[in-house]
């Protein structure tokens, strides 16, 4: 085989591992429906679809007013902290949303931390109840929306730097206020912007399970697993699946589509902004509306969990903690650089024949991005119980194996790995390559020779966000690790349902502190693009 | 008569099956000659070098290089075989190594590797800046860094695409001068890009222009 039937073959033999257990649980639509899917149909379905919907609109207006308005705050007006909250406003993402649910238990319940406080404080009786109960799906647009409101705060606040100065100073002189700027200029024309960052949240609501099942909400994830742990019946859990993954498949494309009407104002008139000193109660009401969601959906959950952790005199430090610690890190590397060879190979594949089919076919490979965790490991164990009809003649078992486990993970966190690596090529001229190719040093060579040291950032960068997001995965992890294997989110998870929260305490920490690692890449970028705005 | 180190006939190429970029176009050049192509942005001055390196497939004709042919119909030479130089107006230097390692990368399996770089560290007048990074060192020092690479494989012929442009008029004088000594004394063939005719006759004997993706 010459190299560049390599570069063209592999790609689509990824495509195909990425795509498979998809197309099995959509499958299954075509398939039987058993009687356990009749009594789905007539006595709970309805309840999946009114409470996912119930939940998506309840998140969709918190983080709507919050993303938009912290955003719209920090890029225009000058106010005591707003450095620090340009970049402070996304740490929420750091939590995974089933970790605040956690938190926010342990707050909030009768005999929480933050009830007790307030009858001690004020000598109530025992029986008194200030915050009301958390469990239910109220809980869960909170959580939601706290924990995810930054992706639409990211979104907004790039296109409100991008929103030229002119525009907004032409608006005044025609009569428009400053809200009257915010809600009829500044929202419509990032619009698009907005509509891709929502839908993210969406994804992101519909997927998750540990926080819907720790508060007890009915959704498809929750449904899923029931049917299949509790009914064992795979083939039923997989025809829900088939109608989540289609509603996420939905508003993927809305997402998809959303970036190409993304308004721009870099022409010749363009002019960049400015920022409006305020002072006085306006200054503290903005540092006020700052300061709310990130001491709600990142500062609340840390002393929680902190105080937690001393609670139990570092008792956790067992042998336990550790060795999950390890499987983890394990698992999260391996998965990392599967990922970074993957995608630096496919850009690769793409940078030598850009105008092949090739290049559709790696944009179609960030899909598992936005597929369910738990509908990924549905398919991947169906897929597996297939391979294992073949293997098993050789004496190799894959189900319960965690090459299942790391292709699912792989799947899931390959946009990741890809989108750093495709903008790092983006920054490598193509007369480099040319370069390269007239001087003997083409296929391999060119990729180790020049590619490679100069995508290290790069690739760097894209193993730990695939790092970060390996650490927090709970579904798959929960369904597909072999026996008696935990990770950090399984161990939280099992001691959270077991309503010891000490003792999830550490392991929640520790998850923490890894997702913090692409909030500081994040943090970086924000803050030099702060320094470009002001140089421009 | 010498023989010709270039040779290309009745080459045509499209981007889009609608629109000829290179229509019919013939040119010979022969060994130590040196050829210009001059025309406005977007004639197909910079394709038809593209072309000659093997980075895109005509749709017809015959190029050949040393009497041999790299590209006719049912033959294609990929751009690593066909022992050609080219120096473009952005030098794409590799930027992760220094200057001797991008001299020599061309010639970096040579036995006579280290001799190579230091020929020509010495014939452009660079050798200060060897262990130095791309971005250590000025735009008119780091076209000579993209030249002397360029011909560190002793290439067949060099390819120059608009090389002087970004360079300001003392940079540009300093570097015709020591460019020609170097082409006489290398026996260099050379096929220059241009839209500036001055340039063209200081560095050519030969120029032709182009206008529509056709020769004239």
């Amino acid at each position: 085989m010459n190299n560049f039937s390599l570069w063209k073959f592999s790609p689509l033999a990824v495509l195909l591992i990425f795509t498979a257990p998809l197309a099995i649980v959509l499958s299954s639509l075509f398939g039987q429906y058993t009687e356990n899917w009749s009594h789905l149909y007539e006595f709970v379905l309805l309840d999946y679809v009114s409470s996912s919907f119930f939940l998506v609109i309840g998140v969709t207006v918190i983080v709507l007013i919050v993303g938009t308005l912290t955003a719209w705050i920090v890029t225009n007006y000058n106010f005591f902290g707003k450095g620090f909250f340009e970049w402070a406003l996304i740490l929420p993402l750091a939590i995974p949303p089933y970790i605040l649910a956690y938190t926010f238990t342990g707050l909030f319940d009768t005999y929480g931390d933050a009830n007790n406080l307030v009858r001690s404080l004020f000598n109530l009786d025992d029986r008194v109840t200030v915050f009301p109960n958390i469990r239910n799906i109220y809980g869960a647009i909170i959580v939601f929306g706290f924990t995810l409101y930054p992706y639409v705060y990211l979104v907004c606040r790039s296109a409100f730097i991008n929103q030229s100065k002119s525009m907004k100073e032409a608006g005044k002189l025609l009569g428009l206020n400053e809200s009257q700027v915010f809600f009829r200029l500044g929202i419509p024309l990032i619009r698009p912007a907005l509509i891709g960052g929502l839908m993210l949240v969406i994804m992101e609501t519909l997927s998750d399970f540990g926080a819907v099942d720790h508060f007890a909400v009915q959704t498809f994830t929750t449904g899923i697993f029931r049917t299949w742990y509790g009914l064992y019946d795979i083939q039923t859990a997989m025809q829900l699946a088939s109608l989540l993954l289609i509603t996420v498949g939905v508003f993927y494309m809305i997402e998809r589509n959303s970036r190409s009407g993304i308004y721009s104002s870099s022409n010749s008139t363009f002019s960049p902004n400015y920022e409006i000193q305020l002072k006085g109660t306006k200054s503290s009401l903005a540092f006020l509306i700052c300061f709310t969601p990130i001491f709600i959906g990142f500062l609340l959950p840390i002393i929680e969990l902190i105080l937690w952790a001393f609670e139990v005199n570092l008792a956790f430090f067992s042998k336990k903690f550790i060795e999950n610690s390890l499987n983890t890190i394990g698992l999260s590397i391996l998965t990392g650089l599967i990922c970074a060879f993957l995608a630096l190979f496919i850009n690769f594949s793409v940078r030598l024949e850009p105008k092949s089919v090739i290049k559709r076919m790696s944009s179609l490979l960030s899909i598992g991005y936005a597929v369910p965790g738990l509908i990924l490991a549905v398919g991947m164990v169906q897929l597996l119980i297939y391979l294992d009809s073949f293997t098993t003649k050789i004496d190799i078992v894959l189900t319960g194996s965690l090459v299942g486990l790391v292709t699912a993970y792989v799947i899931k966190t390959y946009a990741l790995a890809n989108s750093s690596i495709e903008s790092g090529y983006e920054r490598i001229s193509f007369s480099i390559d040319d370069s390269s190719k007239l001087l003997g040093s083409n296929g391999w060579s060119m990729l180790s020779r020049i590619h490679a040291p100069l995508l290290k950032t790069s690739i760097l960068t894209s193993v730990l966000l695939v790092m970060s997001d390996v650490v927090k995965e709970l579904p798959a992890t929960l369904i597909l690790r072999p026996f008696n294997f935990e990770t950090l989110a399984v161990s939280t998870y099992i001691y959270a349902s077991e309503e010891r929260m000490l003792q999830a305490a550490a392991p929640a920490i520790a998850i923490v502190l890894v997702g913090l690692i692409p909030i500081i890449l994040l943090s970086k970028m924000i803050r030099s693009s702060r320094m470009v705005q002001k140089n421009v | 008569m010498s023989k010709p180190v270039l040779e290309i006939q009745t080459l045509s190429f499209s981007y889009k099956p609608d629109k000829l970029c290179l229509d019919n176009v013939n040119i010979k050049i022969e060994e130590g000659e040196k050829v210009s192509i001059l025309g406005p942005s977007g004639c197909g001055k910079s394709t038809l070098l593209r072309l000659i390196a093997g980075f895109e497939k005509p749709q017809k004709g015959i190029i050949k290089l040393d009497d041999q042919e790299v590209f006719a119909e049912n033959k294609f030479l990929p751009p690593h075989k066909r022992n050609v130089g080219l120096v473009v107006q952005e030098k794409a230097l590799f930027p992760h190594l220094s200057i001797a390692e991008n001299i020599g990368f061309g010639v970096r399996k040579s036995p006579h590797k280290k001799v190579i770089v230091n020929e020509l560290l010495e014939l452009f007048r660079i050798e200060d800046l060897k262990s130095k990074y791309p971005h250590e060192i000025s735009g008119g020092e780091q076209q000579r860094v993209a030249f002397a690479r360029s011909m560190a494989p002793s290439p067949k012929f060099l390819m120059l695409d608009e090389p002087f442009s970004a360079l300001d008029e003392k940079l540009k004088e300093t570097l015709y001068n020591d460019l020609l000594e170097i082409f006489l004394k290398k026996n260099f063939s050379v096929l220059l890009v241009t839209h500036d005719e001055n340039e063209a006759k200081i560095m050519t004997d030969k120029q032709i222009k182009i206008l529509d993706g056709r020769l004239s």
